[in-house]
């Protein structure tokens, strides 16, 4: 599903350096990223997503070289092709619950909002419990509410590959391990390969596999990050 | 774009203290000037029709501009009058129409509808404006008048009801006492100061100001309650009681009765609308009348178009003023929409990492605004349009 191969970026104002010498992440598999906060998870995951580009090497998505695709085609692809929960959720506080998890065909006007996908989103929201919440406002549902509408979001289009983004970042263990779960269980559903991030090690035996990250990180002076480490 | 306009609606929806606050003063900026243009454009076409179809005006020497604003729009009151022998003065002139005004009274203010003029004139003055009863028809006896179209809407009167004039001063006990009129129609309407007039003829505006009088006949005869003392042998002597009517009124009964003193051609006029038939005449007329100490006359166009240059003048300074203000309420909007769009910048991101195009994230910021200038100039000209009506006779009303 996902194939780097001597992948380098780094930023301009920074130390920091990515070095991926190689990487294959299987389809459906469920892979972990681990490390302190701040140390690069993110970045990692928008080169995979494409939001940005390596400054080398080769950044493969289920056959797709994003390298190749120009900007505008990157983001149709993101859209079509990648599910992204964001650490905070980031709902849109004037939406509903359906109109959040519909937002993805109303960003991009290659992706048509038809009754299929309409039924999806309710589909979804039936999945996870939250089919009697399709028109309440995001601002009065629970923290757990709100993962689970952030889930539908990034499932709504059938991604092949399904992107979190230190979901459980600012919840209690309880609802990390849910949430967590919730994960597990609907990209297996849906056959979406999962790569989560998270600062939070005692998650990481619920995964398939746990990335060496830190090995992927170098300094610009020459020391490895992940040596140190 | 649909979508664009979708998530814009509800996003405004959602803010909508701030959307309404900002749709607002869009339409202030935007109704403001325009209808102060409007406004004024339609003034300067009304007044100047008026003026252009008025083409010599006579009265008393004084001002100007009084003189026009009182014979074309009944507004103002000359300080001296006229009399009917210069009304026969001009009258005499070959080729030309002399039409004799008299206004120096209006009906009584009732609540909610304040009092119109009272038009004392001659059945030329209808023929020369062309004035048609919409109901009834056009006075034809002492103490009938005709209303004028807006003040029969706004009184509620017409035919056969009846109106009472002001006096002009209610302590001068000697002077002039109300009239009840009768109404014997509606005029149509003209769009113009005699939609808000009363018409009547010249005889009944003298018996207005006290000139002609009948005599109600108070005796022991008709009605004794009438009396307050009538203890007296002397049945001419009587003093008459509350019950003796404290307004005049002509009736079938009385009509013969009324009678006026003086010497006619000494009857007063406050002015007289001259027409003359041709441009030669015109010239005439105003060669005539031009040394004369005693009168003056004038043609309105030229006073109309003096007035309007000040009135230029004035409109510069306030749509100056409003430009400025303007430019003050949009910087304001600017920051407002600003502020708006860095509020909204982690909803942007999050829809861009989603997969958003550029051109979406343009498009939802351009419906935004699109939708706000729309709603802002919505509201303006339905502003605008129920201002029309009415700020044309207000700005009538505070500059004449």
């Amino acid at each position: 599903m996902i194939a780097i191969r001597d992948l380098r970026f780094a930023w301009t104002d920074g130390p920091f350096q990515l070095q991926i010498p190689r990487l294959e992440i299987a389809r459906g598999e469920a892979a972990v990223l681990a490390g302190p906060s701040g140390c690069g998870k993110t970045t990692l995951l928008n080169l995979i997503c494409g939001i940005l580009s390596p400054a080398a090497g080769l950044v493969e998505v289920a056959g797709t070289d994003l390298g190749r695709l120009s900007d505008a085609d990157r983001r149709l692809f993101r859209l079509r092709n990648i599910g992204l929960v964001f650490q905070d959720f980031q709902l849109i506080d004037y939406l509903d619950v359906l109109g959040n998890v519909l937002l993805p065909c109303r960003i991009q006007p290659a992706v048509k909002l038809t009754p299929a996908i309409h039924e999806r989103g309710l589909d979804l929201l039936n999945q996870v419990g939250l089919a009697n919440f399709s028109q309440r406002p995001v601002t009065r549902l629970s923290q757990g509410e709100r993962q689970r509408v952030a889930l539908c979001r990034a499932l709504l289009l059938n991604p092949l590959l399904l992107l979190a983004d230190e979901p459980t970042g600012n919840l209690d263990p309880e609802n990390s391990r849910r949430m967590v779960e919730l994960l597990l269980q609907e990209s297996r559903r849906s056959g979406a390969t999962l790569i989560m991030v998270t600062h939070d090690h005692s998650l990481l035996p619920m995964f398939d596999r746990t990335l060496p990250f830190l090995q992927y990180l170098a300094r610009t002076d020459g020391t490895e990050a992940g040596a140190s480490a | 774009m649909n979508s664009a306009f979708y998530l814009a609606i509800r996003s405004l929806w959602w803010h909508r203290s701030r959307s309404l606050a900002v749709i607002f003063s869009l339409a202030i900026i935007i109704w403001l000037p325009a209808t102060l243009r409007i406004a004024l454009n339609q003034f300067r076409s009304e007044i100047s029709a008026r003026a252009l179809s008025t083409p010599i005006v006579i009265g008393a020497p004084g001002s100007r501009i009084d003189l026009v604003m009182h014979s074309l729009y009944f507004r103002s009151q000359p300080a001296t009058t006229v009399t009917m022998a210069e009304h026969a003065l001009a009258a005499e002139s070959v080729g030309v129409t002399a039409v004799p005004l008299h206004m120096r009274f209006t009906t009584r203010s009732q609540p909610g509808a304040e009092g119109a003029p009272i038009v004392g004139t001659t059945p030329e003055y209808f023929t020369f404006r062309r004035l048609t009863p919409q109901s009834g028809e056009l006075p034809a006896l002492l103490g009938e008048c005709v209303l004028g179209a807006d003040y029969a809407e706004r009184s509620g009167l017409g035919t056969g009801d009846t109106v009472l004039s002001a006096p002009r001063n209610a302590l001068n006990l000697a002077g002039d006492y109300p009239l009840r009129m009768l109404i014997t129609g509606v005029l149509a309407r003209n769009h113009s100061p005699d939609d808000d007039a009363v018409f009547t003829d010249l005889r009944t505006a003298w018996v207005i100001e006290g000139i002609g009088h009948g005599h109600q006949n108070v005796d022991r005869q008709t009605d004794p309650s009438l009396l307050l003392s009538n203890d007296r042998d002397d049945a001419a002597s009587v003093t008459a009681g509350l019950g003796v009517l404290p307004y005049l009124e002509i009736t079938d009964e009385n009509r013969d009765s009324f009678h006026f003193h003086g010497n006619a051609s000494e009857f007063p006029l406050t002015a007289v609308l001259a027409v003359p038939f041709t441009e030669r005449d015109r010239i005439k007329l105003l060669g005539r009348f031009s040394g004369s100490r005693q009168l003056q006359c004038i043609s309105p166009p030229q006073v109309i178009e003096e007035l309007l240059s000040i009135v230029f003048r004035i409109e510069q300074f306030v749509l100056l003023f409003t430009l400025a203000a303007a430019g003050a309420a949009l910087l304001l909007l600017a920051l407002v929409l600003n502020l708006s769009l860095k509020l909204r910048a982690a909803e942007m991101q999050t829809m861009f990492r989603l997969g958003c195009s550029r051109l979406t994230i343009l498009r939802l910021q351009s419906a935004d605004v699109l939708l706000l200038l729309t709603s802002a100039a919505g509201i303006a000209v339905a502003g605008g349009l129920l201002a029309r009506s009415t700020a044309a006779a207000l700005l009538q009303q505070l500059l004449l």
